[in-house]
This record gives structure tokens, C-alpha cells and sequence, in this order.
């Protein structure tokens, strides 16, 4: 009897799955993923809303009404409100078409953070579009107009999870405008990434640290930083060093250099975490890479796949966090 | 999703406006304390909408609730009925506005206000209760709109443009609706209006009744006939018959007063053309109908009694349409049952000793029944009698004595009830007769108004051979009134109309009003016609004139084509929307030009620009070259030429490249 039970429960989950599986791959072909869509009949869906249900039972109601005490002008507002409804049909769908949705960029993010996706949304129609509720699948709503402006820009975040490029899925966009009685919808793939560095976990200390100095000795890495001198600034320098004072006075940029890590450059390499898993290497590497930025030391990062050079500087930084996120992953150019 | 779930403040500001727009029809018919909840409920939503105060608590919420029903319950005794259930209905709109903060409570309270518009025309479908109405459709429906519109956090009048618009896209498909769905009967019994007051005549009349109803100027009831329009003096309107007097009242004999075999009407020989008509009565909620002697209808559901008069079962709540034969000529009840003779000379045993001793006196002198009536309207014809509206208020006793020969001052309830009285102190058998005399002929439509300052009452006395036979003291007192008409009857007194100072019939004697008053009257004819009296009898006349037999198929393609009507329009300017952007048009332009280019084998080249693929073109098109270079080079400019644009505006810009391209047809050319 359970058994039977448990097994027509998941029967049941099959076929849900499979009618998703069957939705995503009808939809994939009606609405192929594409940077740019501009909203037409095609990709355009459209049914009552439960407000609509509710207006439709009211309407018969309202018929019953004047069936029961024979009233033509009853006759005459139930189907002035009925053909309404079927007005509203157009004007919602109208609420929709003709609007473009570009995908801009997704700024990247810590797994376990939330990214910002940024959207265009352009109308090619001289009217008012209204209450256009943008929404991905994880994401949190927004709501827009489109009424003196022909385009808005819209930034959602979301929260990511792992690692790697992380699709958001389908958006959704729909609006239920001018009547509530109906609900016009799209769901679009923008073909948007956002980059998805590794969670960074911090380590107890830096096992098997080796620097590039011929001396190799270890360095004890703990925030305890002595001020040694300026340096003109080099770009890539990380703005924390910028001797801004200095530039307030019209010294042209310095950077302020510290004694422990001044001459030093650091490796981070794969094999000092011998013994975890890629995961938890990878989110130690994180932690220590933004550690040694922080600190403004020049690090270089080792992976089975390749290394870098140590330097400094944000893009350093974003293009060693790039290879932490992309590890093991297939490439995509974004 | 909570900004999604608010009420815009716009919206707010329109659900005030519905709220009033609602009840006002209504505000006769409430009580005082519901129109003050009315009040309290706008100004408290005014308060919260600016901050001031808050939403009520849940407490609150249900003492007002249950105090909304206590109210009905004691001011209408009943929830059962129409006017409790529109009573609990509007109080209900008013409470929820109150509380309303959520979209979804915007929802419940807007659709609750399309029911109210609805229960508006069960107590009236008159043309400016329909007006109203479709204000009151079109407030809610822009209401609906502006809740939807997120971020509208003031009035904004052009909200209402977009609901309008909807509507009136709406209107040919319910139009088509309107005629096609079938009428069927009700499915079962509803609410009745039981606390609606009753109007016109009642089955009892005292001396007064009929002169105060004359102070009116509503309309009873509209008569069109199918030829001409007869004299004004032979439109005696029959409604009530009284046979019986008591205590100086005469009243009418119910159903069941009569003996069963007396209770139906008796067989009348026709002879000759009838009279045609057909009437719309103004709802009475009585059961009497009117028509002119003798009356048989054709129309369901309307009964002959034993009278000769119309009667419907039920009462006419709302504009009722009956149609009417009249044999004007026809002998009635030319035998009459003893029964019948001993009901109608039956008088009070004691009282008005000196009009028995005239009658017994007359009757003597006159030798025949016939010749009795004559001298009896003789003595009011020679005598100085007075028809006023505004007759001496006579004692309880020997009431008639002291109007025949001191008062001597009546209107026609005190001619006809005196006539009777006489007649039957004499032995011959009379009633008194009470309905409506005469009316006013609209020349617009040709249809005759008859009003309640029209009610009349005469007398009907039995001869032998004759049946019984219509006699109007009235017309002997005052030829006037059955000639011209109440007003110009009593305008030496200028009693008419006195008490009512805004009727439009105040106005006739000013043209131009008058013709605006008989031309909304034949709109409201047309209206109670084609609108409020549709019916299945005139659905079917309608669907056989406009589609002959075959009526599936028509059907169909009336319901389609009436679909098409409603998209159309929408359609064409949902797809002819301006295009936003000038370039864009630009670039058409230029497309049309190089596709033109391209079918004489031109093609232009992926990334080639313009000026290189001109100058490709006028090499092998050397006849066209000049106008290739224009175009390319007005292309260039408007395009991308920035500062160097040519003066003008950039539409004007726009249409002469467009001209230019249009006439640009490039011919291959040999080489």
C-alpha cells in the first residue's frame, strides 16, 4: 500500500518533470536565448488572471440578474462589461508588444552574493507602457513604466550560488495592465552570464606559502604592515596605497610601500591545500588572494591549468578571480 | 511585489468619485443615516489617504459591519425584498472603502460597484438613469484602470481617456449582444420592490384623491396607435371600475367579492374595425392596466376582467408594453345578472336624504332611465356647479347633499360620485369610473402622453338595450376639461401644476422648451420601445426582418462580424502606432531605394557605405547618377550629418527624402 503510494507519487513527479522538460524545450524553440528580443504575438503569452475568474463568475451573476427580473438595461451592462473584458484582451497584449528587452552586463559576484544584472528596456511605439513587472526566477521583482522616457535601465540582483557562469534563467516579464482582468507574459532567455568567483573561506594560516625570493623564506602573513617609503604610483597599483594625501598636495601619485611584503611577491599555489577538495581549495585561494590584495602585496596564482605572474592592481585581482571561478569550467567568452 | 499590491493615491481619488456617482441614483429611496455613512466613510478615507488617521482596527470594522445590518433590519423590517438587498449593498461599498488598502480589496469594491449600477436600473430604466449609468460604468472602469497604474501618486484626469476608450470599443459587440442573446423567462422568483411607493390610481378613491394625484405632472403612459390618433374627447382611459360605497369612499370589488359564476368577463358580439395601440405603462407597482372601451390585449400575461377592464397578474414594476384592440361601439353586458343590478344601485341605507328626494323626483319626471341621465346633467349644466381643483372640504356627513346643493364647488371625483349616488338612489344601475382623460399628442412621434394630472373619473350608467353607457358630469360642469385639458379647464384658478415648480409642464408655453420637452419624450418612447421593452416577441420579429428564415447561420456571422468591429479599429491603431524613431524611417527609405537598385542587379554589399556603393551605382547607371548622389548625400546627412542637417525640421527633412526615394525607379541600362 505504501509502497504503491510512494510510487505513484513519484510517477506523478515524473510526469511534472517531464511536462517541464517538455515546456523548457517548446519554449527554447519559440523564444530561442538571445541578447536582444523585441516582444511580439510570438513570444507574447496571454490568459485571465484569477481577478478575471473572479469578474467572469461576477458577470454571470450579474446575467443571472437579468435574466431573473427580465431588465434589458441589466441585459446591456453585463455584456458591455463581458465584451470589455474581451477589449481588454488587446489592450493587455498591447501593453507588451513592441518592447525590447536588451540584456547589458551582470556584474560578478562572490558565490553566496547577490549580482546586479543590468537591463534595457526600449519601447518602439509612441504610447505608455505601464506596471511591467521584471522578475527572474530567484530574483526579487521590479517594477516599471515606460511613460515620458522611451528606454529605462533596469538593475535586478539576485543572489547567486556556485561558482562559475551563472545563468539566471528565463525572465519573466509581465503585466496585468489596464484592467487586472488578464495577464500578458514573456519568458526570455537574455543569454546573460553573470561571473560567479568562489566563496571565500578563510584558512587558519597559509601552509607551504612560497615567494619567488630567492631566500624563500616563509612570510608570516598577519595585517602587521610597516610603512617604508613612496614609490611614483604604477598603474594597476591598488587605490588603498595611493598616497592621497601626497596627491592633495601636488606631488603627483605615489604609493606608499610597506617593509614585510614591499620587495616580496607571493605565490598562491593549487598544492598548498593538498588534501581538500577543488571547492574548498579554490574558496581558500579566494580568501588569501583578496587578503593579499587587501594588503597590497603582489601575488601570483598556480593551477594545474596554468599560472600567473604576481602583480598588483584590480585587474590582477578580477582576472586571477576569474580563473579561481572559471576553474574546471568550460570556457565562454562573455 | 508590495508595490504591485498598493493603491495608487490616483486611484484612490476616482474610487471617492464612484462612490458618490453610485449612490446618488439611490438617494431617494435610502435613509438618511446611510447617506451619512456615505459621508463619514469619504471623509475618513480622505483622512487616512492624507496621513491623518488610520484604517480602522478589526474591532471597529465588525461593529460597523453588524451596526450596517441592524440598520437595514430596522428601517426596512426585512432583508428580503430589493431595496434591503441594494441598502446592504451600498453600505457594504461604503465599509469596504474604508478598509480599503490592497489591490485585491480594489477589486471586490469596483466590481461590487458594477452590481450596484446594475440594481440602479431595477428601480428605473429611464434614458438619464441609463445616462448616468453609463458615467457611473465609466468612472469604475477608469478607477479599475488607475490602480493599475503603479507609481500615480496624484490625480490625473487622462486616466479616464484610456477606460472611455475601452469602453466605447466595447459598445458595437454589446450592441449585437444585446439584440441576439435569446430572452428567456426567469428562472426563478427574485425580491420584489416591496418598499416602493405605489403611484397613480388606487382600488379606493375618497372625494380628493383624484385632484391631488393631479398635481402631478409624471407621465402614466405612452399610447401609440397603429392609425389615427381620435378626437382627444373620446380618450376616456379606462383603469378602475367602483361599485361600492362606503362611508362616502368608493372602491373597487375584489376577485373574490364577486359570486364564481360572475367572475368572468362576459362574451361581447364585435363587430366592425378595432382601435390599435399599444401602451407603455410607467411602472405603477399596481396590477391595473388602461385601455379604451372595449379593451381585449393580445399581449401574454394580460387578463380581461369581469369589468371589461386589463389586469396584470403581476405588479408593474418596471415600463411594461401591452398592445390593445378596442371595439369603441360594442354593446356590453347587455343582459344584466340580478346579481349585478343588485351591486350597482346598492347604496348606504341612511344619509343624503335630500339627493334621494331630488333623484325619486327626476326619475318620475323624466319617464325613462335615458331621459333621467339627461336631466340629471341638465340640473349641472344650469346650475351654478364650479370644477376646481381646489373644492371645499365637506363633512363626513351627507358629504353629498352638501356638495349638490351648498358647496356646489368639485372636481370630477365629487361630479362622478354625486352622479352615481343619483342614479342609483333612482334604481338605475351606475359606477363610478376611474382612470385618465385625454392626453397630449407629441407631433414628433405621434404618440399620445398621458400624464397623471390626466386622471379622471366619470360614471358608467346601465341602459337597456345599450349595456352600459359611459356619462361624464365632468364634460357638463366643464366642456373645457374633456375638450383642452385639466390646465386650460382650471386656468382662471391657476391651480395647475401649483405645487410642482421644477416639471418641465410648467414650461410649455415657452416653445423652444417645449420642443425640447416632446423631443426627449420621444426619445424616451424610442428608448421604452427599442430598449427597455425588448422582449423575445420583438427579438423574433427582429431576427425574422433582418435575416428572413435561415437564423443559425446568420447568427453566427452577426456574432463574428459584431467581434471583428470590436478589434478592428483597436487593431489597425495597435499596429499603425507612430514609430518611435525618425531614423528608423529614414533607413525604410533608403532600403526601398537599394532594393530597387538590387533588382536591376545592384546589390549593395555588406559594410559598404553608401557614398562607395552611390559611386559603384552612377558608374553603371550614368542616367541616374544625379539622383543617386542626392539621395546618398541626404541620406548621409540625415543620418549621421549632425550639425550639417539642412535647415528645416527633421519631419520636414524626412518627407522630402521619402518623396525623393519614391521617385526614384532606376531602369537597367545598356552597357
Amino acid at each position: 500500500m505504501k509502497n504503491h503510494a510512494l510510487d505513484t507519487k513519484r510517477h506523478s513527479k515524473g510526469i511534472k518533470a517531464q511536462i517541464n522538460i517538455r515546456f523548457r524545450g517548446w519554449i527554447k524553440r519559440r523564444i530561442p536565448p538571445a541578447r536582444e528580443v523585441t516582444l511580439d504575438q510570438r513570444r507574447i503569452f496571454i490568459f485571465p488572471t484569477r481577478v478575471g475568474f473572479f469578474f467572469a463568475t461576477c458577470l454571470l451573476v450579474m446575467l443571472l440578474a437579468a435574466i431573473n427580473f427580465e431588465n434589458n438595461l441589466s441585459y446591456a451592462l453585463t455584456f458591455w462589461l463581458a465584451t470589455l473584458f474581451i477589449v481588454a484582451i488587446l489592450h493587455t497584449y498591447a501593453n507588451l508588444a513592441g518592447l525590447t528587452i536588451r540584456a547589458l552586463r551582470a556584474e560578478p559576484a562572490f558565490s553566496g552574493q547577490q549580482s546586479k544584472f543590468h537591463l534595457m528596456i526600449k519601447r518602439s511605439k509612441r504610447r505608455d507602457y505601464f506596471s511591467l513587472h521584471l522578475k527572474w526566477p530567484n530574483s526579487s521583482g521590479t517594477l516599471i513604466n515606460l511613460l515620458d522616457e522611451d528606454s529605462v535601465i533596469v538593475q535586478i540582483h539576485m543572489a547567486v550560488d556556485s561558482r562559475g557562469w551563472f545563468n539566471p534563467g528565463r525572465l519573466l516579464l509581465e503585466s496585468t495592465y489596464p484592467l487586472g482582468l488578464l495577464r500578458c507574459w514573456t519568458l526570455i532567455d537574455l543569454d546573460l552570464y553573470a561571473l560567479v568567483y568562489p566563496r571565500a573561506r578563510a584558512s587558519t594560516d597559509l601552509p607551504g606559502l612560497t615567494t619567488n625570493t630567492p631566500e624563500g623564506a616563509a612570510v608570516v602573513v598577519d595585517g602587521n604592515d610597516d610603512f617604508y617609503g613612496f614609490r611614483s604610483y604604477r598603474k594597476g597599483d591598488s587605490l588603498r596605497q595611493v598616497h592621497w594625501k601626497g596627491m592633495a598636495k601636488r606631488q603627483g601619485p605615489l604609493t606608499k610601500q610597506y617593509t614585510a611584503y614591499a620587495d616580496r611577491s607571493v605565490w598562491l599555489d593549487w598544492d598548498m591545500f593538498a588534501g581538500l577538495d577543488t571547492e574548498q581549495r579554490l574558496s581558500h585561494l579566494c580568501y588569501w588572494l583578496l587578503e593579499f590584495d587587501r594588503h597590497g602585496h603582489e601575488y601570483g596564482l598556480r593551477l594545474p591549468t596554468g599560472s600567473i605572474e604576481p602583480a598588483l592592481g584590480e585587474k590582477h585581482r578580477d582576472r586571477l578571480l576569474k580563473e579561481l571561478a572559471l576553474y574546471g569550467e568550460e570556457r565562454r567568452s562573455q | 511585489m508590495s508595490m504591485l499590491q498598493q493603491v495608487p493615491r490616483n486611484a484612490f481619488v476616482w474610487i471617492i468619485i464612484c462612490l458618490f456617482v453610485l449612490v446618488a441614483p439611490h438617494a431617494a429611496r435610502l435613509p438618511i443615516w446611510i447617506l451619512a455613512l456615505y459621508a463619514v466613510a469619504a471623509i475618513w478615507r480622505l483622512q487616512v489617504h492624507r496621513g491623518n488617521w488610520s484604517c480602522p482596527t478589526r474591532l471597529v470594522k465588525a461593529t460597523l459591519v453588524l451596526s450596517g445590518f441592524f440598520g437595514v433590519y430596522a428601517t426596512y423590517g426585512t432583508f428580503v425584498g430589493l431595496e434591503p438587498t441594494v441598502a446592504l449593498l451600498l453600505i457594504a461599498f461604503a465599509l469596504k472603502l474604508i478598509e480599503l488598502s490592497y489591490r485585491k480589496d480594489a477589486y471586490v469594491l469596483l466590481f461590487l460597484g458594477y452590481f450596484i449600477c446594475i440594481t440602479q436600473f431595477l428601480f428605473s430604466q429611464d434614458f438619464l438613469v441609463t445616462l448616468w449609468g453609463l458615467v457611473s460604468v465609466t468612472l469604475l472602469t477608469t478607477a479599475l484602470v488607475a490602480i493599475h497604474r503603479t507609481g500615480e501618486q496624484e490625480f490625473r484626469f487622462g486616466t479616464i481617456r484610456v477606460a472611455s476608450a475601452m469602453l466605447l470599443q466595447a459598445m458595437p459587440l454589446m450592441i449585437i449582444l444585446f439584440f441576439l442573446f435569446p430572452r428567456f423567462g426567469p428562472l426563478w422568483t427574485v425580491p420584489m420592490k416591496n418598499h416602493t411607493a405605489k403611484t397613480g390610481m388606487s382600488d379606493f378613491m375618497k372625494p380628493g384623491d383624484v385632484a391631488s394625484l393631479s398635481q402631478s405632472a409624471d407621465v402614466a403612459f405612452r399610447v401609440k396607435f397603429d392609425g389615427d390618433i381620435p378626437d382627444k374627447s373620446a380618450l376616456y382611459w379606462r383603469g378602475l371600475v367602483f361599485s361600492r360605497i362606503e362611508e362616502g369612499a368608493w372602491s373597487a370589488l375584489g376577485f373574490y367579492d364577486l359570486p364564481p359564476n360572475q367572475r368572468r368577463p362576459k362574451e361581447v358580439t364585435i363587430s366592425g374595425d378595432p382601435l390599435r395601440y399599444s401602451i407603455i405603462m410607467e411602472p405603477t407597482q399596481q396590477r391595473w392596466l388602461f385601455g379604451l372601451k372595449y379593451a381585449r390585449s393580445e399581449t401574454q400575461a394580460v387578463i380581461q376582467t369581469s369589468n371589461f377592464l386589463l389586469f396584470s397578474p403581476f405588479p408593474i414594476e418596471t415600463d411594461f408594453m401591452y398592445t390593445v384592440n378596442s371595439w369603441t361601439n360594442v354593446v356590453v353586458d347587455d343582459v344584466l345578472s340580478d346579481w349585478r343590478r343588485k351591486t350597482e344601485t346598492r347604496l348606504p341605507r341612511t344619509g343624503d336624504a335630500r339627493t334621494r328626494k331630488l333623484s325619486v323626483e327626476l326619475r318620475a319626471e323624466a319617464g325613462t332611465d335615458e331621459a333621467f341621465v339627461g336631466l340629471v346633467l341638465d340640473k349641472f349644466r344650469r346650475e351654478p356647479y364650479v370644477y376646481t381643483l381646489r373644492p371645499d372640504l365637506l363633512s363626513d356627513q351627507d358629504a353629498i347633499d352638501e356638495f349638490l346643493f351648498e358647496s356646489m364647488r368639485g372636481f370630477c371625483e365629487h361630479y362622478a360620485s354625486a352622479f352615481v349616488f343619483m342614479m342609483r338612489a333612482a334604481g338605475v344601475p351606475a359606477r363610478v369610473v376611474a382612470g385618465y382623460q385625454g392626453g397630449e399628442i407629441n407631433p414628433i412621434n405621434k404618440t399620445v402622453i398621458v400624464h397623471q394630472f390626466d386622471a379622471h373619473a366619470w360614471a358608467e350608467v346601465w341602459l337597456a338595450s345599450r349595456g352600459w353607457v359611459r356619462v361624464d358630469p365632468t364634460a357638463a360642469v366643464s366642456p373645457q376639461r374633456i375638450e383642452f385639458g385639466l390646465e386650460e379647464a382650471v386656468e382662471s384658478e391657476g391651480s395647475f401644476l401649483s405645487t410642482v415648480l421644477l416639471s418641465p409642464q410648467r414650461y410649455r408655453r415657452i416653445p423652444a422648451l417645449n420642443a425640447l420637452r416632446l423631443r426627449y419624450d420621444a426619445l424616451t418612447y424610442q428608448w421604452q420601445t427599442w430598449v427597455v421593452g425588448f422582449d423575445n416577441e420583438r427579438q423574433f420579429d427582429l431576427l425574422r426582418r433582418v435575416f428572413g428564415e435561415t437564423t443559425a447561420k446568420a447568427f453566427a456571422v452577426t456574432l463574428l462580424g459584431g467581434l471583428a468591429l470590436v478589434m478592428l479599429p483597436f487593431a489597425i491603431s495597435l499596429f499603425f502606432t507612430r514609430e518611435l524613431h525618425p531614423e528608423s524611417r529614414l533607413g525604410k527609405h533608403y532600403r526601398i531605394a537599394c532594393k530597387r537598385l538590387a533588382k536591376i542587379g545592384l546589390v549593395r554589399a555588406p559594410g559598404e557605405t553608401p557614398s562607395v556603393f552611390a559611386q559603384r551605382a552612377a558608374k553603371v547607371l550614368p542616367d541616374y547618377a544625379s539622383q543617386l548622389w542626392q539621395i546618398t548625400h541626404l541620406y548621409n546627412q540625415l543620418a549621421y550629418g549632425g550639425a550639417q542637417t539642412p535647415a528645416g525640421n527633421a519631419a520636414q527633412n524626412l518627407q522630402d527624402f521619402a518623396r525623393i526615394t519614391r521617385r526614384f525607379r532606376p531602369k537597367k541600362q545598356g552597357a
